[in-house]
């Protein structure tokens, strides 16, 4: 059948092409004394989500925007590349053949490779698994935005090889068990959206829901983590703990259904109120649980912004 | 009504270092549960509670509540008012019970903050 | 002043079938936390609250409150509504904030 044809032909590809067939030559780098808050045009119109750090034309680093994140969000004042940035860089040859790059995505989870010449042992271009994806598709001679089908096949066969490069995440663990340090967590994440200038309505909303999930895994679990995904579009985030386990999951929606101690009521929390806080701020929300295995959260919130509303503008 | 006027009016103190004496809130909300402070305060009001853990303060951060006034005398620990000084809430304390406090700020023209108002 | 004057004053909800609303009340106690009010509500108060929970009459009884008032449109759980009349301790309700209510009750019972 097509499909399986499709994937044995991409199997061949992505052994026969080679890195630097596909990467990209144009590479925007950033000097090592440069400050962070240079990248911000880098990272934010550009839309790239890392960029190589040089010394004397020396590949010496990688900052992406998580990092520039970070900055922002751990401190007030500017930073500099040189503190900022990851030292141990993952780097790809021209001459590696795709495959190799594939299992290196794989492997460390990152969303771009610096490609070093062989020959020269100096910088020649940087990959993305877009580049991979679109690299491929050229030699398969498919248009990559008509082709939805097989776009799709292509995307499955690689697990979302496309990166969206505004997409990304920030992840903050939680501490269970310990209600002085409940609410670190939402407080670090609220920071750090409010500086990437969210909508204080929105913010509020995200902070709240934040809060009492947190809440939620500081008095019934041993700890959790939470990932917050920011897209143009919305903010969503993902709570998930290993603790009991929720009994009886509409139950516990129920305003006022409450499992908590005398101890935790007796701290202000833990009147039942915190899964329909979490209801009411979010856009969407979804809950999941096993018994003995843990709980886990997810909501997001809409990003609207201006345009989505009358400007509808036929002339 | 700024804050200021509701010291004086509950012959409290200010705990916080920072001069937001001429801060203003518009309503009062006297509660003791942190999610039911979250579900219905707004922006700009006075939270008024018996409690002085560090959740408090985390609420009034997440909320965007400008000040606390605790109640029946009270004192946070240190670690708390630094926490609410860095987070710019401002907080008060006032040895009267919770309802005698609201009481006054209520005939004193504070509104409620109920939700079926706005 | 009665608690019977309070509740027509006011127009909150009756939920309890028994106990006596002739009492006069002492006083007014505003709280969220059970320790609290054990700790320094007086006796013949009445207690304004969020909690429905059924620990709330134990503590009334404890006390010796007149009743308990559930605020911003908040309802007794089934086994605490059960305790109330079986301790007959009068539960009310209200749709209206602890802060508003406070306010009424200070006014009303002419502590100016």
């Amino acid at each position: 059948m097509a499909r399986t044809k499709e994937v044995t032909r991409v199997q061949e590809l992505i052994y026969e092409m080679k890195v630097g067939q596909v990467m990209s030559t144009e590479v925007i780098t950033v000097d090592l004394d440069s400050q962070m808050s240079n990248l911000r045009n880098l990272l934010g119109e550009k839309r790239i989500s890392g960029v190589p750090v040089m010394d004397n034309e020396q590949l010496v680093g990688m900052v992406s925007i998580e990092d520039f994140i970070t900055c922002l969000a751990d401190r007030n004042s500017d930073c500099s590349v040189r503190e900022q940035m990851s030292r141990d860089v993952k780097t790809l040859y021209d001459t590696d053949p795709l495959v190799h790059a594939v299992q290196e995505f794989e492997r460390h989870g990152y969303g771009r490779f610096p490609v070093i010449n062989r020959e020269t042992g100096k910088l020649a271009g940087i990959i993305t698994k877009g580049d991979i994806v679109r690299g491929l598709l050229n030699k398969m001679e498919i248009d990559y935005h008509e082709e939805e089908t097989q776009r799709r096949l292509i995307d499955r066969s690689f697990e979302e090889i496309i990166t969206e490069k505004t997409r990304f995440t920030l992840r903050y663990d939680i501490v269970g068990k310990d209600f002085n340090r409940a609410g670190e967590t939402s407080s670090k994440l609220k920071e750090a959206l409010k500086r990437m200038g969210i909508p204080p309505d929105i913010l509020r909303r995200v902070a709240i829901a934040t809060y009492e999930a947190e809440m939620n895994t500081v008095i019934y679990t041993s700890g959790g983590k939470l990932a917050a995904r920011i897209t143009p579009d919305e903010i969503a985030v993902e709570v998930q703990d290993s603790g009991p386990g929720i009994k009886d999951i509409d139950k516990a929606m129920k305003p006022g259904f409450s499992t908590a101690t005398d101890q935790v009521r007796e701290l202000g929390f833990g009147a039942g109120m915190g899964l329909p806080n979490i209801k009411k701020c979010a856009d969407q929300m979804q809950l999941e649980s096993t018994i003995g295995e843990g709980t886990r959260l997810k909501f997001s919130v809409h990003i609207k912004r201006s345009e989505d509303h009358g400007t509808n503008n036929h002339r | 009504m700024i804050l200021e006027q509701i010291v004086a009016i509950l012959d409290g103190d200010f705990l916080t270092r920072q001069n937001h004496r001429q801060k203003n809130v518009q309503t009062g909300c006297g509660c003791d549960l942190m999610s039911d402070v979250l579900a219905f305060i707004k922006r700009d009001a006075l939270l008024l509670t018996g409690l002085t853990n560090t959740q408090v303060i985390r609420t009034a951060e997440m909320a965007d509540i400008q000040a606390v006034c605790f109640v029946r005398g009270k004192k946070p620990t240190k670690e708390v008012i630094a926490l609410a000084e860095e987070k710019e809430i401002t907080l008060l304390a006032t040895s009267l019970p919770l309802f005698e406090a609201c009481g006054r700020l209520y005939r004193s023209g504070l509104a409620g903050c109920s939700e079926y108002e706005d | 002043m009665e608690l019977t004057t309070i509740v027509e004053t006011l127009d909150l909800d009756v939920k309890t079938t028994e106990g006596d609303f002739s009492q006069e009340i002492s006083g007014v106690y505003v709280s969220d936390l059970l320790s609290d009010v054990l700790a320094h509500a007086d006796e013949d108060n009445l207690w304004i609250t969020l909690q429905g929970h059924p620990n709330i009459i134990a503590v009334a009884s404890m006390k010796d409150l007149v009743g308990i008032v559930l605020v911003n449109g908040r309802m007794p759980e089934d086994e605490t509504l059960r305790k109330a009349n079986d301790e007959k301790i009068p539960i009310m309700t209200t749709e209206m904030q602890a802060f508003d209510l406070a306010g009424k009750l200070y006014g009303l019972l002419g502590k100016e």
